[in-house]
């Protein structure tokens, strides 16, 4: 008797399928068409050290999750940037254009894999990081606007942002100049 | 329900979750532990619980307890909830004297003290009530609030948690403490044995009162998986005053496990307790129910696993 009681909870485990296939709003390539028209990219993949992550994170106040940077050069001398945040469950997609003189021009969203709060895609909301510039706050409930119901999606995103013009200015800034 | 058997209880608990289809209720990352995460408006869940009960220091002792949970978010920060609660036990000489004693939950029957007890039962019919005054997305720490009545065949329950939550690294790990006040009104069989024009010596209400403190973390290792440990501390009082020492009746801790897996459109958690040898029984001489600090009065065992798994829509 023990043993089949023991099968009770663990046949409820059977009724979790395999994961949700993830959804893909955007490629890299389309995000690119759409966030930098006109311009050619030039892919420029860096690796950072372990001081600029430090640097990085200081200024962010953030976790740099990787040392591998998707970074790409415009032919404005703007840059396109493709990176990752964390979700509720797993990584959320995301890519930052900013212009020459490091403003971010747009943010979309790549790869949402949640259950909700894919309301972060709304391009009202996205719309509050254009002209935002390293030294911004870039705070949730502060110069962002919260998604109620989209919370943590929503302070990832606008950590992720923070995060990426930090490493603007520490990294790529510089090495343009 | 009378000597219904382990299958049809479990089969119970299946056919109630998949015949609401992929509904939803708030994705629990404990399965003891609540967390001050609720259902975004709008969003429904259905949720399939089964926490099995195992083991007393003497003799056989079996709990299968089925909840099925449908949850709703009627704000971002309020969710309501409904129970139907199912249980079943199988117990044997499973008293420290050597006699069959019912568990808690079956108090309300008469069990003969040289017999087996095999039996399943509704267990009754809750509502649950969540309110998240702060979110530790946005505030330093989350705080929620939790009521949740129940109602079942010569039964009445009202629990009350306060839930706090802290997060940390990126909100990937996540500590949550609950302290919660639980009264219980069961109507119990007259005692043969109990002094003559006592309350026990005639069909009467008995009243119970619980007061827990438990504590739980959890570390996301990799996408979807998370791992951590609860801990909880249930201490209990004949009557509703829990402040009356003199009315304290039992103390018991656990420790242990768990694992919680969540997806895009489906979650599932698994908590394994054991009962730490440090429980008291302050109700009857001593030893009382206590064996090797193992407590065995009839709330407690020595062992738990429970699984929750579920699905939001």
């Amino acid at each position: 008797m023990k043993s089949k009681l023991l099968l009770a909870p663990l046949a409820a485990l059977s009724l979790v399928p395999a994961a949700a296939q993830a959804v893909t709003y955007l490629s890299t390539a389309q995000a690119q068409a759409l966030m930098c028209p006109g311009l050619a990219l030039r892919q420029d993949f860096r690796t950072l050290t372990s001081e600029q992550v430090a640097a990085i994170q200081r200024d962010s106040g953030v976790n740099v999750l990787t040392k591998d940077l998707k970074v790409w050069r415009a032919s404005n001398g703007g840059w396109f940037i493709v990176d990752e945040v964390v979700g509720k469950h797993e990584f959320i997609t995301f890519a930052l254009a900013l212009d020459a003189s490091g403003a971010v021009r747009d943010v979309e969203i790549l790869d949402y894999r949640e259950s909700y709060g894919d309301q972060v895609r709304n391009p009202a909301w996205r719309a509050q990081f254009t002209g935002k510039r390293h030294g911004a706050p870039l705070k949730l409930t502060g110069d962002i606007k919260n998604i109620s119901g989209a919370t943590l999606s929503s302070k990832h995103i606008t950590d992720g942002v923070r995060r990426l013009l930090a490493t603007y200015a520490i990294v790529l800034a510089p090495s343009a100049a | 329900m009378r000597s219904a058997s382990w299958t049809k209880v479990a089969a119970l608990a299946v056919m109630a979750s998949l015949g609401a289809g992929a509904a939803w209720a708030d994705e629990p990352l404990f399965g003891y532990v609540y967390t001050t995460d609720v259902l975004p408006k709008g969003k429904a869940e259905i949720e399939q619980w089964m926490t099995l009960r195992e083991g007393r220091s003497q003799g056989d002792f079996h709990v299968l307890q089925a909840r099925t949970e449908v949850s709703y978010g009627l704000t971002d920060s309020l969710q309501l909830s409904g129970y139907l609660n199912l249980a079943y036990a199988d117990v044997f000489h499973n008293a420290p004297g050597g006699e069959s004693s019912p568990p808690e939950i079956f108090a309300d029957y008469s069990v003969d003290a040289d017999k087996r007890m095999k039996r399943g039962r509704l267990e009754g019919l809750s509502g649950e009530l969540i309110w998240r005054l702060a979110s530790p997305y946005t505030s330093p720490v989350g705080v929620a609030l939790y009521v949740e009545p129940t109602i079942g065949p010569r039964t009445r329950e009202l629990e009350s948690r306060f839930i706090v939550q802290k997060n940390f690294h990126d909100d990937r790990v996540v500590i949550s403490g609950n302290v919660t006040l639980g009264y219980e009104w069961r109507k119990l069989q007259a005692d043969p044995e109990a002094d003559v024009g006592s309350a026990e010596s005639r069909v009467h209400w008995d009243k119970e009162t619980d007061v827990n403190f438990s504590i739980a973390g959890s570390y996301r290792f990799a996408p979807n998986w998370s791992v951590g440990v609860e801990a909880l501390n249930e201490r209990e009082w004949g009557g509703l005053d829990p402040f009356k020492s003199d009315h304290r009746t039992n103390v018991a801790y656990y420790v242990g496990p768990n694992i919680h897996y969540g997806g895009q459109k489906y979650f599932a958690t698994a908590t394994f307790l054991a009962q730490l040898g440090a429980g008291k029984d302050y109700a009857n001489p001593h030893p009382g129910f206590i064996v090797d600090g193992i407590n065995n009065a009839d709330d407690f065992e020595k062992y738990r696993l429970r699984v929750k798994v579920g699905s939001v829509f």
